[in-house]
Parts: C-alpha cells; sequence; structure tokens
C-alpha cells in the first residue's frame, strides 16, 4: 500500500524523475502512510506497477464515477474479484478473488485486520463508500514488508482506509453530505476534524443511512413468473468513529480509533406460492477500538505496533416458526482481542527483512442453551525477506498459523498448525517503456469458522481447513506520454483449493449450510487497463476490465460435478468505468458485465443463470464560495432497468436514481 | 528479451486452453418390470431454492421424460407440464385413484396432479389463521387425503372436493403418518425444538376424525409404516454432536392396545414394509438390512448382493408387487443431483439413474399411460362439458342481431333463449348486439375452480378483430337451479389496471324505420348510433322487445378500436374476456380464481353454476361495423 502509493505519488508528480523512485521504493517501508496518503489523493489510481501481484486501488473519484453507495460496490470494478450480492442495500455482499471463496481474501480496516470467526465472510456492503478514503485489492501477496501476519497469511486482501482528515492551512476540516435515492434511501453524514495542540488531530465522524429497499422484482417461477415488490427489506444504520492522529516525535506516529456501527434490517425471501410477508429481522452492533504505533526506531529499524479490542453483536430473530415457542430468536456475540507487532530491518540498501507476530483470543457466545461458546486463540507468525534494485523485486515469506480451540458444549475441534511460503518477483523489463513482468507463488490456510464447526442443527464432520494454492505470472505497463497516464496488466494465475468449506445459503442468507467440496482447480486471467490525464482544464479517464476464471471441481472423478464450474463463478465478467472532469460539469459512465454462471455445483439447466450487465451514469458538479466548496451530483443505477439475480431468488434492484449534495466549510 | 516475454506469456496461457466441458448427467436407461408403465421420483431439492423436482420414468422406453432447458436437458416433468415450479421442499407424494398428490412442504401446497399428463389440476395452498401450515406427509384412505403437518395438524381433504374439511391436533410438528385398523397413527417428532423434540404417536380415529390417544415413545420420532397388524416407528433420539450421529431406535406399536410392546436396538433411520419384511437402512450408512415383523429379527443383514455401495441413502421403496427395491441416493454433499436404484428381489442392481433431482425422497410406480403434458404448446383442452341451459338471451342493438339466431315474427324471449341454446351447443354463432347486450347460460353440474383455467367462451375473435364481453359468474348457493344467486365479475386485464368503468349504462332508442341508424345515449350524457352499413339489411333492433327504448348498465372496458394504416383495428386485450383473443389461445379460457366481490376483493369461488357475458366495448365505425361479442360455444373444461 505504501509502496504503491508513494509510487504513484512518483510518478504523478516527479514524472519518472528516477532518483526519488529509488529512494522510493528504498524508503517506502519505513515512512509514515499518512503523509503519503495527503500526496495521493490527487493521483489517479494506478495499478502499481512494481507490484508482484495485481493490484487495484479506488479512491473516492473512482467510488464516485462507478456510483458507488457501499464498498462492495466498487469491487465489481475491479478484475479477479467476484462479488457475491444478495441484492439492495441490505443484501450480504462478500468478495472472493480468484476463484477462492470469500473467506480467503483478508479485509482489514485502516490495516488491521477484520475477522468474523462465526462466517469467516466480512460483509463489504457494511462500509459505506462515503466513509472510504480508498479502497485497495491485491489479489496475491504484497510486496509491503510492514504488514501483520494475519494480512500477509491470506490469498488476497482488500484494504479500506478511512478518510483522513486535511488540515493543512486550515484550522478545522469540515463537511457534510446527504443523499437521497429511489426506495427512500436517505443517507446523512457529518464529519470534522482539528488539531489539539501543535501535532495531534481528533477527527470525529457520523453517518446515518436508512432505505425501504422495497423495489420490484420479477420472482422466476418459470412460464408463470410475476413481478412482486421486496418486502421486509428495510435498512436502518448508524456508523460513529472518533479517531484521534497523535505525533510523538518525528519518527513515531500512533492513531487510535473508537468506531460503532449499528444496523437493524429485515430478511426477504423468495419462497413460491408463500403470500404471507416475512417477519425475519437482523441485528448488528460492530464496536471496536483500535490502535496502530509506527515508529522508526533508528535509520534501519521500523517497528509497527497494532491492537484492538471487538465486540460485535448479532440477533436474528424469525417469529414465523412450528417450534414451541413459534419463534427463533438467535443472539450471538464476538469479541476478540487482538495485538501484533512487525519489526523491519532494512539490512543493505536493497535487502530488507521483517518479522511480525499476530496474537488473537476469540470467542463466540450465544443465547442458545446447546451453543458450543468456542474460544479460539491464534497465533500468526511471519518472517518476511525483500530485494528490490532499481529493476529487480523479489519477495520471499514464510508464514505460520497455529490454533487452539475450547468449548464449552460439544466437542472442540483439533488444533490447527501449518507453515506456508509465499514468494514473488517483478522485473522490470524494459525500462524506457515501463514494462515489468512478475510472478507469485502462494500457499495460504483458511480456518473452518465457528459456524462450519458448530452451528446449531449443521452435521459438520471433522473439517480440515482449507488450503489454498496460487501461482501467478504476467506483465504490467505503465508510462506517462506529455500529461497522459497508460496503464495495462495481464496476470494468469492457476490457483488450487483442497479440502474447500463451501457456505450454502440456509432459509435465508443469515443462517448457513457447511458443505466440503474437495479439490477445486481454477485457471484464470485478469486483466486492466487505464488511461487518464491528469492536468488540464478537460480531465478524460478510463478503465477497463476483464477476468476470466475456469474454476472446476476436481474432487472426484466419479461424482457428478467433475469438472463443472463452481458456483456462481462467471467465467467471463468485464467491467468499463469512464469519466470526464471539466470546468462546467462532470460526467461519468460505468458499466459492469458478468457472462452467464450457475447457481449449483451440478451446472444442469435448473441452475443456469444468464448473463447481466448494468449500466449507471452520473452528473456532478463542484461549487466554490469563499467559505464553502459544495457538490452536487445525480447519478442514475442500472440505466437500463436490468432484472436479474445474482444470487439466485435474491433479485437485484432495477433503475434507481440518487442525488447528493456535499458540502465542506473551508 | 521480448521472445523471452512472449514465451513466457504463452506458457501461462497455455493452461486454459485445454480446460475440459463440464458433462452432465444422463440418464442411464430403466428396464421394464413386467407391472408398471414406469415411475415418479419426487426431488425435494434445497430449501429456500425453488428447485422441488418431479420426474417419470419410463418403462416402456426406458427413458427419463426429459426436455430441452436452456439449451440442456431437464428431468422435471412438473414444470414441462404446468410451466410452473412445484416449489420449495416437496416432502411426500402419492398416487390415489389417477392423481398423485405432493405435499410442499415450505411452499406450503398440495398440488393435485393429474398423473396422465402431469398438470396441476389443483394447488391447496395449506395455512391456518394466515400461517403457513408447511404439510409434511400424506396418506390416503376412504377418499379423503390425510396430510400432516409441521405446525401440529392433521388436516383431511375431499378428494371428490379438494376442499379441506376438517383439521385435528396433534403434537408439535408431525413428521410421518400411516393407516391402520381404522386408525391413523401420526409421530410428532417435535423436530424444530431439537433440544427438546416431541416424543408421542398421535392416534386418530378415522371414523370420527377425532384424537384418541397419544403413544409415548422415545424423542424425535419420524417415519412410520405398518404392515398391516402392528405400527413400526423409527425414534431417531437427541441428535449426538460428539458422534454426529442420530440415536435411532425401531419401536413396535400394538394397533389393539396401541402401547409400545417391543423397542429394537436397531439404529434405523427410514424404512419400508411390504408384507411381513421390512428394508431398513440408517444414517451415514448404505447397508439395507431386511427384518422380519412379525418377530422383530434381523433376517438378512445387508440385502444388497452384490458389489453397489450406497452412500448416502435418501429414501427407499420395496415394490409389493414385483418385490424391486428402489433406493434412493442423494449426493454426498446433498446439494447436487442424487441417483436411484433399482434393485432385484435378490439384492442384485438392475439399473442405476444418475441425475435424477436434488435429494430424491420418494419414488412411486404406476400402471396408468403417462404423457407429460407440454405447457408450451398450444393450449389443448383434456374434457370439454358443454352448457345445458341458456337462461335469458337480451342482446343490444346490432348488425347481426335478428340473423344470429334468426328471429321471426312469431319469437319471444324464451324461444329465443332456446334458439341460443341450440346455435351453442352445436358451436354456432350468437350475438349479443352492441354495448351491454348479455346472455345467461348454465351447467348441469359445477364447474368446480382448479388450478389453472376452468370453463372456456369461444367465440369469433380473430388477431386485430376482439370485441371483448366481460363475463359474470355465479354459484347456486340457493340449489333452485336459477340464477337468482350473487354475481361476480370476472377480473380481466383492464379491470385489473382499473382502464374499465363499471356500471355504465346506455340507452338505445327503436328508430320509427328499421333502415335508420339506432341512436343511443350513455349515462355520462355521451351520444352515438349503431350505423346501418350494406351488409345486413334486417331490423338491427331485437324484433321480439317490446319497448321502444332499451337500457343496459355494464362494465366499460376501454375502447380498444383505432384506424391503422387504412384499416380498422381491434386488438385483444391481455386476458379475462370473451371473444377477445382466438379460440386457440389459452386466454380465450378463464379461471374461477378471477372472480371478484363487489368491493374488488377475491371472491374465493370453489365452483360456479351460472356464466353471464356481456358486451363491454362501445365502439363503430362505418366499414365493419358496431363491435358486437359474438359467442359459439361454452364449455366446463375441469379435467
Amino acid at each position: 500500500m505504501v509502496l504503491c502509493n508513494k509510487i504513484i505519488a512518483c510518478i504523478t508528480i516527479c514524472a519518472l524523475c528516477l532518483p526519488v523512485e529509488v529512494q522510493g521504493q528504498i524508503f517506502s517501508d519505513t515512512i509514515e502512510s499518512q503523509t503519503i496518503q495527503e500526496v495521493s489523493i490527487s493521483a489517479e489510481p494506478t495499478l502499481g506497477a512494481s507490484s508482484i501481484s495485481v493490484e487495484k486501488n479506488a479512491n473516492q473519484q473512482l467510488m464516485s464515477a462507478t456510483g458507488s453507495l457501499q464498498v462492495s460496490d466498487v469491487l465489481k470494478f475491479f478484475s479477479g474479484a467476484t462479488v457475491k450480492d444478495y441484492g439492495g442495500v441490505g443484501g450480504l455482499k462478500t468478495v472472493s478473488v480468484r476463484g477462492l471463496g470469500a473467506s480467503h481474501t483478508a479485509v482489514s480496516y485502516d490495516g488491521i485486520i477484520i475477522t468474523d470467526n462465526q462466517t469467516g465472510q466480512i460483509d463489504l456492503g457494511r462500509f459505506s463508500a462515503s466513509q472510504a478514503e480508498s479502497v485497495r485489492l491485491v489479489s496475491g501477496p504484497d510486496n509491503d514488508l510492514l504488514q501483520t501476519a494475519a494480512m500477509a497469511s491470506q490469498a488476497a486482501a482488500i484494504t479500506v482506509s478511512s478518510v483522513r482528515p486535511q488540515l493543512t492551512g486550515k484550522k478545522h476540516d469540515s463537511s457534510a453530505q446527504l443523499k437521497y435515492g429511489s426506495f427512500n434511501t436517505i443517507s446523512a453524514q457529518a464529519s470534522t476534524a482539528f488539531r489539539v495542540k501543535r501535532n495531534n488531530t481528533v477527527s470525529l465522524q457520523a453517518e446515518w443511512l436508512r432505505t425501504d429497499g422495497n423495489y420490484p422484482y420479477i420472482l422466476d417461477n418459470s412460464n408463470s413468473s410475476e413481478t412482486k415488490k421486496l418486502e421486509n427489506s428495510d435498512v436502518n444504520r448508524f456508523r460513529a468513529e472518533a479517531a484521534w492522529f497523535g505525533t510523538i516525535n518525528q519518527n513515531t506516529d500512533i492513531t487510535v480509533r473508537g468506531y460503532w456501527f449499528q444496523s437493524e434490517q429485515g430478511l426477504h425471501n423468495n419462497i413460491l406460492y408463500i403470500e404471507k410477508t416475512p417477519l425475519t429481522r437482523l441485528w448488528n452492533r460492530d464496536v471496536f477500538v483500535q490502535a496502530s504505533l509506527k515508529s522508526a526506531l533508528n535509520n534501519r529499524l521500523t517497528l509497527k505496533m497494532n491492537a484492538k479490542y471487538g465486540n460485535t453483536y448479532t440477533r436474528y430473530y424469525d417469529p414465523d416458526q412450528l417450534n414451541i415457542a413459534k419463534v427463533t430468536d438467535n443472539r450471538y456475540l464476538e469479541q476478540e482481542g487482538y495485538l501484533a507487532g512487525v519489526l523491519l530491518y532494512r539490512i543493505t540498501n536493497s535487502i530488507t527483512a521483517s518479522t511480525a507476530l499476530d496474537g488473537r483470543l476469540s470467542k463466540l457466545d450465544g443465547n442458545g442453551a446447546e451453543q458450543a461458546r468456542p474460544t479460539r486463540a491464534t497465533l500468526n507468525a511471519s518472517v518476511a525477506l525483500k530485494y528490490a534494485s532499481q529493476t529487480l523485486t523479489l519477495t520471499g515469506r514464510l508464514n505460520y498459523v497455529g490454533t487452539t480451540e475450547k468449548t464449552i458444549n460439544r466437542k472442540a475441534a483439533q488444533n490447527y498448525s501449518h507453515f506456508s511460503p509465499i514468494i514473488g518477483a517483478n522485473w522490470l523489463v524494459w525500462p524506457t517503456a515501463g514494462l515489468h513482468v512478475r510472478a507469485s507463488f502462494t500457499n495460504t490456510y483458511r480456518l473452518p469458522t465457528f459456524n462450519d464447526l458448530y452451528f446449531e442443527q449443521i452435521v459438520s464432520r471433522d473439517l480440515k481447513p482449507e488450503r489454498s494454492s496460487v501461482t501467478s505470472a504476467g506483465l504490467v505497463f505503465e508510462n506517462q506520454v506529455n500529461t497522459t497516464l497508460l496503464s495495462f496488466y495481464a496476470d494468469a494465475y492457476n490457483s488450487r483449493i483442497k479440502d474447500r468449506i463451501v457456505a450454502v445459503p440456509g432459509k435465508n442468507t443469515a443462517v448457513w449450510m457447511m458443505v466440503n467440496t474437495g479439490l477445486v482447480v481454477t485457471h484464470g486471467i485478469e486483466t486492466g487497463f487505464d488511461i487518464s490525464r491528469f492536468e488540464g482544464r478537460i480531465r478524460p479517464a478510463a478503465k477497463m476490465s476483464y477476468t476470466y476464471q475456469r474454476a472446476m471441481d476436481k474432487s472426484d472423478k466419479e461424482s457428478s460435478t467433475w469438472n463443472h464450474q463452481l458456483p456462481y463463478t462467471p467465467r467471463h465478467s468485464a467491467s468499463a468505468v469512464a469519466w470526464i472532469e471539466t470546468p462546467v460539469i462532470n460526467i461519468s459512465c460505468n458499466s459492469i458485465y458478468s457472462g452467464d454462471y450457475y447457481s449449483n455445483a451440478y451446472n444442469g439447466p435448473e441452475y443456469y443463470m444468464p448473463s447481466y450487465y448494468e449500466i449507471g451514469c452520473s452528473l456532478w458538479k463542484d461549487f466554490q464560495t469563499r467559505h464553502y466548496n459544495a457538490t452536487l451530483k445525480a447519478e442514475c443505477i442500472n440505466l437500463t432497468n436490468n432484472q436479474y439475480e445474482l444470487v439466485r431468488y435474491f433479485p437485484m434492484p432495477g433503475r434507481q436514481f440518487r442525488i447528493t449534495a456535499t458540502i465542506e466549510l473551508k | 528479451m521480448r521472445t523471452h516475454l512472449i514465451y513466457a506469456l504463452l506458457c501461462s496461457l497455455l493452461f486454459l486452453a485445454c480446460d475440459p466441458e463440464p458433462l452432465l448427467l444422463e440418464p442411464s436407461k430403466a428396464t421394464p418390470d413386467g407391472v408398471h408403465t414406469g415411475a415418479f421420483v419426487l426431488s425435494e431439492g434445497l430449501i429456500n431454492l425453488n428447485n422441488s423436482t418431479l420426474s417419470w420414468i419410463d418403462f416402456g422406453t426406458g427413458d427419463t421424460y426429459s426436455w430441452n432447458r436452456q439449451g440442456k436437458t431437464s428431468f422435471d416433468c412438473f414444470e414441462k407440464a404446468n410451466g410452473r415450479y412445484l416449489g420449495d421442499t416437496a416432502n411426500d407424494m402419492i398416487l390415489y385413484g389417477s392423481r398423485l398428490y405432493i405435499a410442499v412442504n415450505i411452499s406450503s401446497t398440495i398440488e393435485i396432479i393429474d398423473v396422465a399428463t402431469c398438470r396441476s389440476i389443483k394447488q391447496i395452498k395449506m395455512e391456518n389463521g394466515g400461517v403457513p401450515s408447511q404439510p409434511r406427509c400424506l396418506i390416503a384412505q376412504g377418499g379423503f387425503i390425510y396430510v400432516c403437518c409441521y405446525d401440529g395438524t392433521v388436516e383431511r381433504i375431499d378428494t371428490l372436493t379438494f376442499k379441506r374439511n376438517a383439521t385435528v391436533h396433534v403434537g408439535r410438528n408431525p413428521d410421518g403418518i400411516c393407516y391402520a385398523a381404522g386408525k391413523l397413527y401420526v409421530s410428532n417428532s417435535g423436530g424444530l425444538d431439537y433440544t427438546n423434540p416431541d416424543s408421542t404417536v398421535s392416534v386418530i380415529d378415522v371414523e370420527s376424525f377425532t384424537e384418541i390417544k397419544r403413544i409415548p415413545v422415545r424423542s424425535n420420532p419420524g417415519k412410520i409404516c405398518t404392515d398391516g397388524k402392528s405400527v413400526f416407528v423409527v425414534s431417531r433420539g437427541i441428535f449426538d454432536y460428539n458422534k454426529m450421529d442420530y440415536d435411532c431406535r425401531l419401536h413396535r406399536i400394538n394397533t389393539d392396545s396401541d402401547i409400545v410392546t417391543d423397542t429394537y436396538d436397531i439404529p434405523v433411520l427410514n424404512m419400508d414394509i411390504v408384507g411381513d419384511k421390512a428394508w431398513l437402512y440408517r444414517y451415514g450408512s448404505g447397508k439395507i438390512q431386511i427384518m422380519d415383523t412379525s418377530t422383530g429379527d434381523i433376517i438378512q443383514p445387508d440385502f444388497i448382493t452384490d458389489q453397489t455401495h450406497i452412500e448416502s441413502p435418501y429414501s427407499i421403496k420395496v415394490d409389493p408387487v414385483t418385490r424391486n427395491v428402489y433406493i434412493c441416493e442423494a449426493a454426498a454433499n446433498y446439494v447436487t443431483p442424487g441417483t436411484l436404484y433399482c434393485f432385484n428381489p435378490n439384492g442384485e442392481l438392475k439399473y442405476k439413474i444418475p441425475g435424477i433431482g436434488i435429494n430424491p425422497n420418494t419414488v412411486l410406480l404406476t400402471t396408468a399411460n403417462v404423457r407429460p403434458a407440454d405447457a408450451d404448446a398450444d393450449f389443448v383442452i383434456q374434457k370439454k362439458t358443454p352448457i345445458t341451459k341458456v337462461f335469458s338471451y337480451c342482446p343490444a342493438p346490432g348488425q347481426f342481431v335478428n340473423t344470429l339466431p334468426v328471429c321471426t315474427q312469431s319469437d319471444d324471449s324464451i324461444s329465443m333463449a332456446k334458439k341460443c341454446l341450440d346455435q351453442l351447443t352445436t358451436g354456432n354463432m350468437i350475438t349479443l348486439g352492441g354495448f351491454g347486450g348479455y346472455i345467461t347460460v348454465g351447467f348441469d353440474s359445477p364447474v368446480i375452480n382448479y388450478y389453472g383455467p376452468d370453463f372456456i367462451i369461444n367465440g369469433n375473435a380473430v388477431t386485430n378483430g376482439a370485441e371483448p364481453g366481460v363475463v359474470w359468474v355465479s354459484a347456486d348457493v340457493n340449489g333452485n337451479n336459477i340464477p337468482d344467486d350473487v354475481w361476480y365479475e370476472i377480473y380481466g386485464s383492464e379491470q385489473k389496471a382499473q382502464r374499465s368503468k363499471s356500471a355504465y349504462s346506455i340507452c338505445y332508442r327503436k328508430p320509427l324505420n328499421d333502415n335508420e341508424n339506432i341512436l343511443w345515449h350513455g349515462s355520462d350524457g355521451q351520444k352515438g348510433s349503431i350505423t346501418r352499413n350494406d351488409y345486413h339489411d334486417q331490423p338491427y333492433y331485437p324484433m321480439w322487445y317490446k319497448s321502444d327504448s332499451v337500457s343496459f348498465t355494464a362494465t366499460l372496458l376501454p375502447s380498444n378500436m383505432s384506424y391503422s394504416n387504412g384499416t380498422w383495428i381491434m386488438p385483444a386485450f391481455e386476458y379475462g374476456y370473451a371473444d377477445n383473443k382466438p379460440n386457440s389461445d389459452k386466454n380465450s379460457a378463464f379461471d374461477i380464481d378471477w372472480a371478484v366481490n363487489a368491493d374488488g376483493s377475491p371472491a374465493n369461488l370453489s365452483s360456479i353454476d351460472f356464466i353471464k357475458i356481456q358486451n363491454g366495448v362501445v365502439g363503430c365505425n362505418d366499414i365493419t361495423g358496431e363491435q358486437s361479442t359474438e359467442i359459439s360455444s361454452i364449455y366446463n373444461i375441469n379435467p
């Protein structure tokens, strides 16, 4: 991340000034990220040409151009990523990368990993696009040696970076935003940041979002399909954040963040011939406090420390049950304590070593008498070595994960203990053209979640962790012609997952069924092309991406699903977004396309999901006065009103409109 | 250097080119058993995915019925025959008479299906107090279907009227039902409280249809069967999370004393009984044991005598005639299609049919001649019962009036009605004249409200030549065979979309001379005329009407007449009108479910006896004349 942004900054600002770039590469791992991010705001999202993996970055401009309301929306525009979207604001949204399944993707908020030991899947719909300054997806190992061991141990990583206050030359940084959209979607957000003493900044942010979400859809019933309106699909969410950015001395920065997220929503279902409105509700409360310290101890040694306490409460309530209580009312409380340290040592100007250690204690409680109430202690350790010259980057890493588990009811899962290696290389083969070749190999483990192991009425056998290995090779080109930035990448990969644990939706998305499908082999290509003009009165930009994924079930030659494509994995998918900024008005257009796919591991005609596309566009204008900057934006999402389902029987909304007004005080 | 690069890229792309394509399951052939024409297999699918399916295996051809869906082969004959899905988690199926009865658990419906065509003739929505009651298992006895529902009830359904006519409350979440010695035995599982299941079997006296006893058994009883002398019930116990297995036992209930007389320490989960033998299997084991039900001894520890191994049996069915044993196996992961195995009585595999459906739970053998219908094909009516009565015929003035049917000076309203009956039963046309003209007809026996269309009205509509008539229905509630009961309007597409105007009145004036146009005025002050044309020179005003003016009140539909490319066109409305769609179109038929009360709410009629058809359009042009609804026949199309 740090490296990438630094390089972007270098390219855009210093126009490929080579000495600076080398300097940047060497010191990038030790430079505090805050200053770099402030520089990179104005830069276009680019591809991280020196990265050993495919790396995609979305800044607020791209999120705006893609009409993203939630972080998951912008991820649909990234190659290699498959977003499983249950539709609407409240529908679960998970991201799997390179056919590996959502739980192989680490998700972090400001670099600190978010874990959900219960389901193993992070709902990326819970992050609003306006709370993220940038979203970054690395679909393979990361160059960054300052990564924590837990982040480095996953096959792919998504980093959501919160909005950083901009206090250069002003006393405070305050803004407010109001959104109104179709189906009574209202979002209001306010934030302020101010200096406390000289080097300390405090930022406060609050956001409220509500929607009826009652969009019309077509309930598939063969030739008798009918148009209905979604019921029980309302969402009400509130988020508040407070952060303190402190500078202890010239070399040490500390960030402490308190986070409160609360939501209540209905869960719709679409059972044929049932006319009764579902009354199922889901409540979430996610509270955490996290702290991050980064210190350059001397000019060779850098220390990073992360700490977090998280408290996640979930309540699932269904009053349409035929049990004694006539209701299902499940409440869960997951708590975690987390401590991580990374020590980075620059051995020579081109060789860097790092060691990282993470400890996590997670505990799941519930109201059911028979619930397992597991406590899991996880230890992640990692050692890494990197060589970086002007033209060549080599990274090697060895990860360790070990767990020990206790339960109050039921038999506890076995303890896990696994080592896994990661290696990668990037070679600038043609410096004048800016052409790099890169390759990587990763081997990672995904541990069974508490739901995999202990879910109430689900029979789960002695689960083994999923073991994934990915081999990837490709080329990346990044160059500048006058004021135009061009970049292109194409990476081919082969991924294998052994003992894959697959989540199948139960009665609705809050209840899961776990099955093990043995071996999955994926062959894929991800490729993207960016072009943008970064100076001048009129600045057009365009991004395109294409993904090919052939994810085959290779579990059992005798099985009916041998060589069948994994469910919910299109072979072809593509996206394009283009926007133009002019002094008069700014315009953007975006489109995603997904080829056909299947909703079942058996690719029979009953489970065929046709291809779909979605087009959106937006217009916005900035107004500047002496006292404030304002932006007025109008968006249309799903312009052609395409009716489609991403997940079987969870329809996506049709055409929607949204108006956003933002005001920023000077 | 660049050649190296291209080489590296080519290598990485190479493995993409040779990816094998997935193969779909093609069922292998069944062989005839000498008795049956074939077998139906019900597969429940997965919860919340609406993917229950019904397959038909034809022993004559050996083929599993298949058709093309999305360019691939589908084996769901229910979808093909009905143009809709069976629903969510079809749990049980029985054959009674010429009909299949399927309990669809999560969709909470009972589908009553005509065996010969696989067409659903009735879908009963099962609910108690607005809450879906979730039917689980079925049994037929003495002209009734008994359904145990997960909400703790047993429902009785009349197989003639297809109506639920009585309910008995039993224990929690009943999960099995059988009939023995004049009584129904219902296993109360309480399975939704998995830590505190029920542990009783309810005994219901069939004659009085009341619960007479609850027999205590071990917890979580499930499958229940009888050999005619005793009732055998599986009690599954509480699921053991450490062993990851049920703790199953088998009880014997004496049907005289209704007490548990024996408990066998056999871990059976499912079984089928034929004669005095029970074929049993347990969870997670493919081994089929055979028990002598008179002694309770296991007489054969492993029924399968060849190398066939069944990993996850999902249901078992023993054919009482041939003693062939049909075992359905769920896929290893329970989410992909399963397999049907057929064994001969010696336990040797005859054939197996993979790809039968997800989680196949019921096999039914039949001797019926089954030809699954095709919902996409043209509208085919199996049976047509014509009207037997015309109560009144009151056309409005029009160009065919007095000729369809022919009126002479001696005719009166009674003889005209008689002429109409003659026309309509011989397939000849009658006219209703202009807006408001109507005819009232009746049937000998009620038209039952089955699933889908119930009666058809044929007219002379062609494409762009619709003269829509509004249809009303009435049931002979007072039983006097006269249509003096409440009329219910059939809401067609225009009423549904609120484009119509109800109770619009028009008054037609008899002209002084027969060769003059007939003037009318509407209740909203509008005026117009039925203009005479060159083709029809008879009087346009009904000759048998005594008064000089006649008024009609009817539902006024929006105008469908317009002038386009030099001709007048009258495109049809979507559905729900007489003389609207061509007779071959399925929308020339009517579903009694479309009938509404005066306030527009569904009338929920179970049958009707009378039909009234009334011209609903005001339209006249100088080429085709006025729009007049014409009728050639009216049929009850109940199967």
